[in-house]
């Protein structure tokens, strides 16, 4: 009897042992590669009788919406499946995922993620780079194009191509207020607003400190701009930022005025108005809770304006996107399907449909004009705050955390001279997400045998380029790469050859994404590397 | 310097203190050579089993018979002529499961020759014009590629194991037969996995299940810091990862011409978590137990209900006490709110708490206090009813203050008995993930950390700041597993250094 309940328990120590390791066996249930490359099993793509449509038939998807939205996008399917031409039938769950985390889920695990999901703007640019987003059609884009604003297609776009579908264009920020605790003449006055909210002990609540997305309000202020650039793989290549000046100077001194003050509180929730704020720089995602907290006693208006040495300046933000994202498939039936499924979610009626039980604000064009739309007044808001406000272009994940911290800077800073300094490293911050290092490259290759750090073989830097006399001796691989000393990144470009193409075997390996070039012949070659422009060119001597 | 019992006892107490002190300092170097020895050692043993067994199987070739041969390469062969069956017959059915587990096709050979490179095709993208669509052609899979090497190796580790037990059975049986005893049946077998190899059929289960579920990842996870396995190189669906040597290890630790950043980063979050489990541990262990020795002392009122108070901090589960405590202390939470209201602060002054470097470092350090001190009462409580109370007697006659008691009596006794429990809620404590993710999110932001992957903050340990990494921006797995490698070897040599100095290990007999 003991020795039984002995196995008992060892059988019990084994089952709360799979318990833990859990996890860990579900990566595991990735497709095999053998498999994955398969075209699609028939029992998929059942045709639906009568019709002649190629998409004809019943698929099974997951879609990842916020809460809010589930209920809606589960009616929206079901509509689509009884109205459209094509026959596609889907069997849709629908989860609950933020807009928020979506990015970060489907990077996380590409496979488990949904067909469909909704995801904010700022995970564009990580979402493309990690294989998570499936390009649009020709005709998919241009509609998409024609049809939502500009700054919507600018949002969903690397360099041409479009990656996913504009859902809303009222990711933007304004201000929420207590009519009964601020005077409406002091709207537009940064300065007032502060000093009626010391006066009677109220909170200004602006997240500044945790989130650059609101902190650059006072930059695009002063009249800064943020701008990267993608190729078109998504890669950024370069940047232009002129917040480490004169203009950025100005900014980082009306930012300084908020975040010293004794009444500002980090937060961007409407929460706060019942626990002593005044004024709360939100969303319109934030309305229906403000409403509630404060009823009629809720105001709704544009940023106010920050004074800096006589002048004044009106607080800009980033107009920003939600859009829908579909993911990659290997069968080209199943993605044409998913993608008609998400013109339909995305078009005017659907972006109607969405504002009228979600309120959120439309990037369709058709849909913008509609005059419930315009009645919003969180939407209001948004429209006067818009002649300020800057598109959100495709921005890197890391951006992010290093502009967040300017904030925090700006606050310590004790004059003028730590203002600048801020500036300065937050400018140092940005310039070494394009390169890691400033100390110049290395050419590794075949004729060093591959050392990452060899200093004979580090390229001097002239007139803005960096340059190397190279000899390449005779082998069987007379190929390398350039290198950030001591790594072995294949991020600079090689790809890009301007001069010299013809000197060249092969430039890059498609395979594995090593860019690496390799010569016809050997012999004596003076190579150029244009950090800026990301360009090599190659002469032979 | 070498003293005499004698003279070190004759010398002042500040002497002998130092004296202690110092010792212990020299006993470090000692102790990792000491380490480094037994290492040396072990591999030197290790070297010279393998040898043995070489030299076994060998010898067991040249003098076994023909049915011994066989068995070398057709596993059970041996067993199943000398009438085992069921013995042959598993090692036969063992063989053919791995035979047919590496040749089969994307079997144990695909694996293993995928992984020196982790893959050769990336996946690519293709216009399909009669959809109107792209789709996606998915090719080799790094990250399986990486776990099912591992997998094939554990399992070709496991058939040598096997093989070499068959070369043994048969020399065994060889041996049996040859002295003209009878070999055991299939029926033997079974009967004796239930008797005396019982420990063997209870521990095949929970063996097999440590390895899969734990020595297996740990591998893989170990293996994960050596590629550059991230956001975008999945090794699925952007792009193949592969192996980088140690160039993780060399970023984190700035060596070489590379970034400081990391470097400089892991220097300051690592001195902050030392700081906070050396806080967090003592501060705890003290404070819990002078709370135990009140509530113990006789003439206290309502024992019980004191002790019940502080266990009420218990029953609440962590998470939710330790997200309303960062509330309370936040700019406008309740601390501050109710300062202001009876103004103490005015207007909306606040005192920083949480949201500036050195105040929020006290902070998390006070709150956990808070959090802790019941759970060292209930064992301090138990232990301390345990002490003899003879020797607290006896003390008294002999005119002991309570003081001295205490430093006497009771610390020699707690720390005799709850010295490998500090050890543990050390290494607890440095990786405390709830206390500072729950309280701070590892914030204030440190402006100087932001470029290190995931922008680490003030109050981050090394635990926060992996996560930050593999959720962050870029999801640096990477650079997640070269901190856990390294915390891992610095809680270790910590462990192992402790655990030889603890007086629990040293004096054992000391209270039995």
């Amino acid at each position: 009897m003991k020795k039984l309940i002995a196995l008992v328990l060892a059988v019990a120590m084994v089952l709360s042992l799979a318990a833990c390791g859990g996890n860990k066996d579900n990566t595991t249930a990735a497709p095999q590669p053998g498999t994955t490359t398969e075209a699609p099993k028939p029992a998929d793509t059942t045709p639906a009788p009568g019709t002649a449509s190629p998409l004809a038939g019943t698929y099974q998807i997951k879609v990842w919406a916020p809460e809010a939205a589930v209920e809606l996008t589960k009616k929206q399917i079901n509509d689509f499946n009884s109205s459209n031409a094509d026959g596609i039938k889907f069997e849709a769950t629908v989860e609950a995922v933020s807009e928020a985390d979506a990015g970060t889920n489907v990077i996380t695990d590409v496979d488990a993620a949904g067909d469909l999901y909704f995801f904010a703007q700022d995970q564009f640019a990580r979402l493309v780079l990690a294989g998570g987003l499936a390009q649009l059609g020709q005709g998919a884009g241009t509609i998409v194009k024609e049809t939502n604003d500009a700054g919507a297609v600018a949002a969903a776009s690397v360099g041409e191509d479009l990656y996913a579908y504009p859902l809303t264009a009222d990711n933007g920020y304004f201000m929420y207020y207590d009519k009964s605790a601020v005077d409406a003449a002091h709207l537009g006055s940064l300065e007032d607003l502060i000093a009626d909210c010391e006066a009677s002990n109220k909170y200004f609540a602006m997240e500044l400190e945790n989130s650059a997305w609101y902190a650059i309000s006072f930059f695009f202020g002063a009249g800064c701009v943020s701008e990267w650039t993608t190729d078109n793989d998504g890669k950024f290549i370069a940047v232009n930022d002129d917040i480490n000046s004169d203009k950025g100077l100005i900014g980082a001194k009306g930012l300084q005025k908020l975040v010293t003050s004794k009444s500002h509180i980090e937060s961007s929730d409407v929460g706060e108005f019942s626990k002593g704020a005044a004024i709360v720089v939100s969303g319109p995602w934030a309305y229906n809770d403000a409403k509630n907290i404060l009823g009629d006693n809720l105001g709704a208006a544009e940023l106010p304006s920050f004074t800096v040495d006589g002048q004044s300046y009106h607080m800009g933000n980033f107009s920003g996107y939600k859009l829908l994202g579909v993911k990659p498939t290997t069968d080209a039936a199943r993605s044409a399907s998913l993608h008609k499924l998400a013109q339909y979610l995305t078009s005017e009626a659907g972006q109607l449909e969405r504002f009228q039980a979600i309120a959120w604000g439309p990037a369709n064009k058709a849909a913008q004009d509609n005059a419930e739309v315009k009645a919003n007044p969180s939407l209001a808001a948004l429209a006067a705050q818009a002649p300020y406000s800057k598109v959100q272009g495709n921005i890197p994940g890391t951006w992010w955390d290093i502009g967040k911290v300017i904030a925090t800077d700006i606050k310590d800073a004790a004059d003028e001279a730590g203002l600048k300094g801020a500036l300065e490293s937050y400018n140092t911050k940005i310039q070494n997400v394009l390169k890691i290092d400033t100390t110049g490259f290395i050419l590794v290759g075949a004729w060093n045998d591959w050392k990452n750090d060899d200093e004979a073989y580090r390229m001097e830097a002239k007139d803005g380029a960096f340059m190397f006399t190279l000899e390449v001796p005779q082998s069987d691989y007379m190929g390398g790469r350039i290198v950030v000393p001591g790594d072995w990144g294949t991020d600079r470009g090689c790809l890009i050859v301007t001069e010299g193409v013809d000197l060249l075997d092969q430039v890059g390996d498609p395979n594995n994404g090593d860019n690496n070039i390799v010569f016809k012949e050997a012999g004596t070659y003076v190579i150029t590397y244009n950090e800026a422009a990301n360009t090599i060119t190659i002469v032979k001597k | 310097m070498k003293l005499t019992d004698l003279e070190y006892l004759k010398l002042p107490k500040w002497r002998r203190a130092l004296i202690k002190i110092a010792q212990f300092f020299i006993s470090i170097p000692k102790a990792f050579l000491n380490l480094f020895v037994k290492i040396g050692q072990f591999f030197k043993k290790a070297g010279l089993a393998i040898g043995r067994e070489i030299k076994d199987i060998v010898l067991t070739f040249k003098n076994g018979d023909w049915k011994t041969r066989i068995s070398y390469v057709i596993m059970g062969f041996g067993n199943i002529t000398r009438g085992q069956i069921l013995r042959g017959l598993l090692f036969l059915l063992f063989e053919g499961v791995f035979l047919f587990f590496m040749f089969k096709p994307t079997g144990g050979l695909y694996w293993l020759s995928m992984l020196p490179s982790l893959g050769k095709e990336g996946p690519g993208k293709a216009y399909d014009p009669v959809y109107d669509t792209y789709v996606t052609a998915y090719h080799d899979n790094s990250f399986q590629i990486l776990l099912y090497g591992v997998l094939t190796i554990f399992f070709i580790i496991a058939f040598i194991f096997t093989w070499r037990l068959n070369v043994k059975q048969n020399k065994l049986a060889q041996q049996i037969l040859d002295s003209g005893k009878k070999l055991k049946s299939g029926k033997d077998d079974l009967r004796s996995m239930v008797d005396d190899n019982f420990h063997k059929t209870l521990l095949a289960l929970p063996l097999t299940g440590i390895v899969v579920f734990t020595v297996m990842p740990i591998v893989f996870m170990i293996l994960v810091a050596f590629t550059n396995y991230d956001g975008t190189h999945d090794g699925y669906s952007n792009a193949l990862f592969t192996w980088v040597g140690l160039d993780n290890f060399n970023t984190m630790l700035g060596i070489g011409s590379g970034t400081k950043v990391y470097a400089a980063t892991f220097g300051e979050i690592l001195l902050w978590t030392l700081v906070w489990a050396f806080f967090a541990t003592f501060t705890n262990y003290f404070l819990g137990m002078l709370v135990a020795m009140m509530i113990n002392k006789k003439g206290i009122q309502f024992k019980k209900f004191w002790r019940t108070v502080l266990v009420m901090t218990i029953a609440i589960p962590q998470f939710i006490s330790l997200l309303y405590v960062s509330k309370m202390f936040a700019q406008n939470g309740m601390v501050n709110q109710f300062l202001q209201s009876i103004g103490v602060l005015k207007g909306l002054d606040y005192i920083h708490f949480l949201d500036e470097a050195t105040p929020a470092r006290i902070s998390v350090i006070l709150i956990n206090i808070w959090i802790g001190i019941p759970y060292l009462m209930l064992i301090a409580t138990g232990i301390l009813m345990n002490i003899p109370q003879d020797l607290y007697e006896s003390a008294k006659i002999d005119g002991a203050s309570g003081w001295k008691q205490y430093t006497k009596i009771t610390l020699p006794y707690m720390l005799f008995i709850t010295g490998p429990y500090l050890l543990t809620s050390f290494i607890g404590n440095m990786n405390n993930f709830n206390v500072i993710y729950l309280l701070t999110g590892g914030g204030p932001t440190n402006s100087a950390a932001s470029t290190a992957a995931g922008s680490a903050g003030y109050t981050d340990l090394l635990i926060t700041w992996l996560f930050k990494i593999t959720t962050g921006a870029e999801s640096q797995y990477y650079f997640a597993s070269v901190i856990g490698i390294l915390v891992f070897m610095i809680v270790a040599a910590i462990s192992l250094i402790v655990y030889n100095l603890m007086p629990s290990v040293k004096n054992e007999e000391d209270f039995q």
